[in-house]
């Protein structure tokens, strides 16, 4: 039996020419390396790297791959968060300062406080006594927040002089981890292992009080640009624009109305027509809107010209006509009342600031403002003639990705303006005292809101709620706890995007796969159920850009010869053949050579002068040059192909294999480029060399790059029915492995770890690169396909019980349990008890049973065994902890206290494996209880394949039961084999074929994607081996020791743990618990609770017509309660005495369940009076 | 048996019961009594373990 698994895990081991632990010796040898980065990707920069050498020849069609570990090296899973939380720190912090730099006073006009600067320390502790590094394990334990300082340099008015004071303290900012202010920022193997963290964790989240919290990626239309809707139903066509800017956020429509068109805001009462709005704008002549709106196109213009009608009808002529017509219409804001405008003034006031607000007005230039409503105009119109020309809100390229980056810059900012409103309160409420003992010094204030900035940003990441008052953003369910379930399930909701659209709408739009998700998003990894299709995962090589700077690439556009498109009429803007150049959305300038134009731009893109993620694309619908800088959008790399030819050559890939180039090497040589969706579109990607054709523009790098993080462990899901895919998704973040390199050093709540973990014998690249097979979760178990038993069906498992004997799906749970010792506010503290002893038969002293595992410090002795209702921490709490004085006789001693222990509740006993004592930031005492299970599997645990193949185990049989082939061996697990006709997992089929023909040729073998280890190559290696090509074995029965009469698909499959376990779930109960308010038996496990007798079932009963079995089980086993009755008046007394009536004649006793006596009272007391009539079901005589 | 021994009152144990726990940071023995700081006097650090005991502890190799 052992050395059956053995050799596929010593195989494993042993297998290839050793560059794995080539690498790990090199490290250990030499003093120090030259290269700052020696982590995982070390192997990389090896002479050997999976087993090639540096002169090996390499293809390029096959090896292709390898630049997606120098990718992943340079980016990462989860580099989408650090850029963003980076540019967050070092740009956006800065630009927020600066939006909001001066704080004056109204007392006093000659004071100011100007911030001149802004910048984030390292992580610090905030211990009275020591402001050393902190690092996030020492948060994660002591319960503290991994946060840095905020300072600010200041300069401000003192009396007459004004001072400078770099250096103040202004709050502190929770830091995610690995981004450029952590301290694990550029840490090697070795020194993440001193700070006790573990090297393989993505970082990308927060500790904020001791738990982890990711802010998932949140997905949304994007702002500033048009989007054109058609509503079928209400024939409405309609574009709209969301505008935002720092000061502002707001929606603006051009809609159509009976053919006729209007601009709709918020801010105005009602549909205002078009062409008043333009006439606002300055476009005073019919003829000069016509050119702009439809150029000379005989069909638009016709469309169009209604509109004017209607503007003649009004009698609107002129600017002025126009824009008091507007004001009659604009909603009164507090301002325009306080200065009590003209209305053509706030007319003039609204279109500049609020409508289309991301659109600038300088010097009440509006033509930039009146070109955009004309051209979202020209849009509608566009698509009134052509319902086709709309845009679809699902296509990937019309969405942005929000990131932790983003949202905490919102947040800070408005936390920073309440900073500085609160500061300028201050500063003014002393200010206005007519005399001062010493000069009015503004620092000293500046630290008073420190807090609100250091809680507010605590606060928001620890629930979750981002409130804004400013853009009326109330939003829930930002941040969530990083799952450690697993490493995937973590590694998962690092990649995890969250959708706004609401879950109840049952609309299949924006669940359903959309084809630009290819390469983007990863089809299979999405939850079933409610929120399928609405949370979805990045795919492997997937980036999301952040905010470029627009202004150097608007003078290059002009650079590159393009129009200024305010100088032009709408004959020449819509003329055929001149293509509009939009940045970011907004109309910028005119080109009539846009492909040369796109050409320049991108060769200029490739030759790295203009940033890498700025996308150009040229879209024919509306004759425009999309060129787009803003963060947010999804994008991958694609190699470059020009003139047939892929720009990446085997020379590059070689110098890339032996560390003479880096990813950001082919990006600077412009040999591979990134290309967003919208781009996408405009390319045209071969997969494979041999499609290269004469209009190819790019080569993919990988196919198996389109699937995620999650979806990359399973092997050949390219033969898989695509929801078993699904599946597998979903599970393979319940499998119980190892977590992270740091896992014994971690306390966490509920931690699941898997004793034995093996790698998997059929891996994938993507194994590989998210370095699943140094944190695996599952063991590799000999399958047979075959029927055994009947305890099998239903995809019940049989497990072989000599495996199980040996470890296999041995895992352990870890609890934690917490106390803090709390001090009160009236100086009384909480304490750890001594132990309680008693004197045992023998006449020795002894502690009481329920203090057994204590030792002398109040809390149990580590590694002791403890079970249900003993005491771990034997913590005792003050009986007075009012803050108020109380009267003197009612006051009770501090000293008094009443005993408040941590007791074991669960009914299966656990080691105390762990006890932590530290204190926490208020100085108050925190102990942590780690207890340990080790379980072994059992009748009912879950397990699955890579496959999507769950099962739970159904028998475990005896080793000398089961099967064996001719060499004597018994498999693990025996899988029946009805799992396969109608779930169609091929992919699982060829897994165990490859893992088979692994082990003979003491191999790993791959499963990746759209490739791997061919079927063929294994059925000759297994032939090679002498057994079947099939992987079919000849198997003798166990039972009988007959040979069965078939032969049996026998071999290695990769086997989760997963974390339903029986131990955790079985319940029963006779008689127990009953809640107070309804005496009804508890619900759920965790109380001890009845099994419902549900309404379906009920209804069951009422048909059969059981009525007693219905009495007993509803009443009699549940709630019963005697009532004494009055059968004159119908209400309920007491002992035998009816209080309405003042007598005890009519006084009988009934039962009635007591839900319902409390409910004939609780009506009572809302004054609605129940009464109960008794009668004769069978009366005597009659 | 006039008085249980576990009723004596808090001080008088307190005062016996130094117990010993091992710093998270730098792996020195820390003694400490009730009431007193958690923090190693080695280093400083504020993390301590309890130390395994000494008792017997008997597991069940299944």
């Amino acid at each position: 039996m052992p050395p059956r698994r053995a050799p596929a895990a010593s195989a494993a081991a042993t297998a290839p020419p050793k560059p794995a632990r080539a690498s790990a010796a090199a490290p250990a040898e030499e003093p120090k390396p030259a290269k700052k980065a020696t982590d995982a990707f070390d192997e990389l920069l090896q002479t050997y790297y999976k087993g090639k050498h540096l002169t090996d020849s390499i293809n390029t069609v096959e090896d292709k791959w390898t630049l997606l570990p120098a990718f992943l090296k340079v980016k990462g899973l989860v580099k989408q968060h650090l850029d963003s939380f980076d540019y967050f720190v070092d740009v956006d912090l800065k630009k927020i300062l600066k939006a909001n730099d001066r704080v004056v006073s109204d007392v006093d006009p000659q004071f100011f406080l100007r911030y001149t600067d802004i910048r984030v320390g390292q992580p610090q502790r905030m211990d009275l006594e020591s402001d050393a590094e902190i690092t996030p394990n020492e948060c994660r334990l002591r319960d503290l927040t991994y946060a840095a300082p905020i300072y600010v340099d200041i300069e401000y008015t003192r009396g007459k002089q004004i001072v400078r004071r770099p250096g103040n303290f202004i709050g502190r900012l929770p830091i995610m981890l690995r981004s450029n202010k952590c301290v694990l920022y550029n840490k090697d193997e070795r020194e993440m292992a001193r700070l006790n963290e573990c090297p393989l964790d993505p970082g990308g989240y927060f500790v904020v009080n001791g738990t982890e919290k990711v802010i998932l990626i949140q997905e949304q239309l994007s702002k500033n640009r048009i989007l054109i809707e058609h509503d079928a139903k209400k024939n409405i066509t309609q574009a709209s624009v969301t505008s935002s800017t720092h000061e502002r956020k707001s929606k603006s429509y051009v809609v159509t109305k009976k053919g006729l068109i209007y601009l709709r805001h918020n801010s105005l009462n009602e549909d205002i027509p078009i062409v008043i709005a333009l006439k606002a704008m300055g476009v005073q002549t019919d003829h000069e809107i016509l050119l702009l709106v439809t150029g000379t196109d005989m069909v638009y213009q016709d469309t169009f010209a209604v509109n004017f009608e209607e503007c003649s009808k009004l009698k609107v002529f002129t600017q002025q006509q126009a824009l008091e017509f507007i004001g009659a219409r604009a909603k009164k804001s507090r301002q325009s009342i306080i200065q009590k405008r003209t209305p053509a003034r706030e007319a003039l006031e609204i279109l500049a600031t609020v409508v289309i607000a991301h659109i600038s007005v300088e010097n009440l230039n509006f033509r930039p403002k009146a070109l955009y409503l004309a051209f979202m105009t020209r849009r509608v119109v566009q698509a009134m003639v052509n319902p086709a020309l709309v845009d679809d809100r699902d296509y990937v390229g019309n969405k942005r990705l929000e990131l932790a980056g983003q949202l905490m810059s919102l947040l800070f900012e408005d936390l920073f303006k309440k900073f500085n409103s609160d500061l300028k309160m201050s500063i003014d409420k002393t200010l206005k005292k007519p005399a001062r003992t010493s000069e009015f010094d503004a620092q000293t204030l500046l630290a008073n809101g420190a807090s609100a900035i250091t809680q507010g940003m605590n606060r928001a990441i620890s629930t979750g709620n981002w409130v804004l008052k400013r853009f009326k953003m109330e939003r829930a369910g930002v941040t969530h706890v990083l799952s450690r379930l697993s490493y995937i399930s973590a590694l998962g909701m690092m990649t995890r995007i969250s959708s706004q659209f609401e879950k109840t709408r049952k609309v299949s739009g924006p669940r359903a796969l959309q084809p630009s998700q290819f390469g983007m998003l990863c089809p299979s990894d999405t939850p079933e159920g409610e929120a399928c299709g609405l949370v979805k995962n990045l795919a492997l090589m997937t980036h999301i850009t952040t905010d470029e700077e627009e202004e150097p690439i608007r003078k290059l556009v002009m650079a590159l010869g393009a129009e200024d498109v305010t100088l032009v009429s709408g004959r020449e803007l819509y003329a055929p053949g001149s293509y509009i150049i939009f940045i970011n959305g907004t109309c910028y300038g005119l080109t009539r050579y846009p492909k040369t134009f796109l050409e320049t731009f991108r060769t200029l893109r490739r030759n790295g002068k203009i940033p890498e993620f700025i996308s150009i694309y040229i879209n024919h619908h509306h004759n425009g040059v999309h060129i787009a800088t803003d963060g947010g959008r999804i994008c991958r790399p694609l190699i470059i192909v020009e003139n047939k030819r892929p720009k990446v050559t085997s020379r590059h890939l070689k110098s890339l294999a032996a560390g003479r180039m880096t990813f950001e090497d082919f990006l600077r040589r412009g040999l591979i480029e990134y290309v967003d969706c919208n781009e996408e579109n405009d390319s045209h990607i071969a997969i494979y060399d041999f499609e290269i054709g004469e209009t190819t523009t790019h080569i993919e790098i990988e196919p198996f790059t389109i699937l995620g993080a999650v979806a990359g462990l399973i092997p050949y899901p390219h033969h898989n029915q695509s929801p078993r895919n699904t599946y597998q998704c979903a599970m393979g973040k319940q499998a119980i492995g190892a977590i992270a390199y740091n896992q014994f050093l971690r306390i966490d709540t509920l931690l699941y770890l898997m004793v034995y973990p093996q790698q998997p014998m059929v891996k994938t690249r993507t194994i590989e690169l998210i370095q699943y097979d140094k944190l695996p979760a599952g063991q590799a178990a000999i399958v047979a396909v075959m029927s055994y038993s009947g305890y099998d069906i239903e995809d019940a498992l049989v497990l072989n019980k000599a495996s199980v004997d040996r470890g296999f799906g041995r895992c352990q749970v870890f609890r934690k349990y917490t106390a803090t010792l709390r001090k009160y506010q009236n100086g009384a503290v909480d304490r750890i008890g001594d132990v309680k002893r008693e004197t045992n038969a023998e006449g020795q002293v002894v502690p009481i049973k329920k203090h057994a595992a204590l030792e002398a410090d109040g809390l149990a002795a580590v590694g002791e065994r403890i079970s249900e209702g003993e005491v771990f921490i034997n913590m005792q709490s003050p009986v007075n902890t009012a803050d108020t004085p109380q009267l003197l006789s009612e006051a009770r001693p501090l000293e008094e206290y009443r005993d408040a222990p941590l007791k074991y509740k669960l009914a299966d006993p656990a080691y105390i494996d762990k006890i932590m004592v530290s204190t926490q930031e208020n100085e108050q005492t925190l102990i942590k209880v780690l207890t340990r299970q080790t379980r072994r599997p059992e009748l009912g645990d879950k397990f699955s394949s890579r496959h999507g193949q769950k099962g739970v185990t159904g028998i475990i049989a005896q080793q000398e039961d089961m099967p064996f082939n001719d060499l004597g061996m018994t498999p693990d697990v025996i899988m029946n084999p009805h799992g396969f006709p109608s779930r169609m997992t091929v992919g699982k089929m060829i897994e165990l074929l490859s893992g088979k023909a692994g082990l003979f040729c003491g191999k790993l073998q791959y499963g990746t994607a759209f490739g791997g280890s061919k079927v063929d190559d294994m059925a000759k290696i297994l032939v090679d081996n002498g057994f079947s090509y099939s992987g079919k074995d000849f198997v003798t029965s166990g039972i009988t020791g007959e040979s069965l009469e078939a032969y049996i698909f026998y071999g290695p499959i990769y086997y989760q743990k997963l974390k339903h376990m029986v131990q955790d779930k079985m319940h029963s109960r006779s008689r127990g618990p009953r809640a107070v308010l309804t005496r009804q038996p508890t619900e759920g496990r965790s109380r001890q609770g009845g099994l419902r007798l549900g309404e379906m079932e009920r209804d069951c009963l009422i048909a059969y017509g059981a009525s007693q079995l219905l009495l007993e089980r509803l009443m009699l086993s549940s709630d019963v309660h005697e009532v004494d009755l009055c059968e004159s008046c119908g209400l309920m007394g007491y002992s035998n005495w009816c209080t309405t009536c003042q007598s005890s004649k009519a006084v009988t006793k009934m039962k009635i369940p007591y839900a319902a006596k409390l409910l004939i009272q609780e009506l009572l007391s809302m004054n609605v009076l129940c009464r109960i009539k008794l009668k004769d079901k069978f009366p005597a005589a009659a | 048996m006039s008085q249980p021994a576990g009723e004596r009152s808090y001080q008088q144990t307190a005062a016996a019961s130094t117990m010993h726990y091992l710093c998270a940071e730098c792996g020195a023995k820390v003694g400490i009594n009730k009431g007193e700081p958690i923090r190693c006097k080695e280093c400083g650090h504020r993390i301590l373990y309890k130390q395994r005991t000494r008792r017997m502890v008997q597991f069940e190799a299944r």
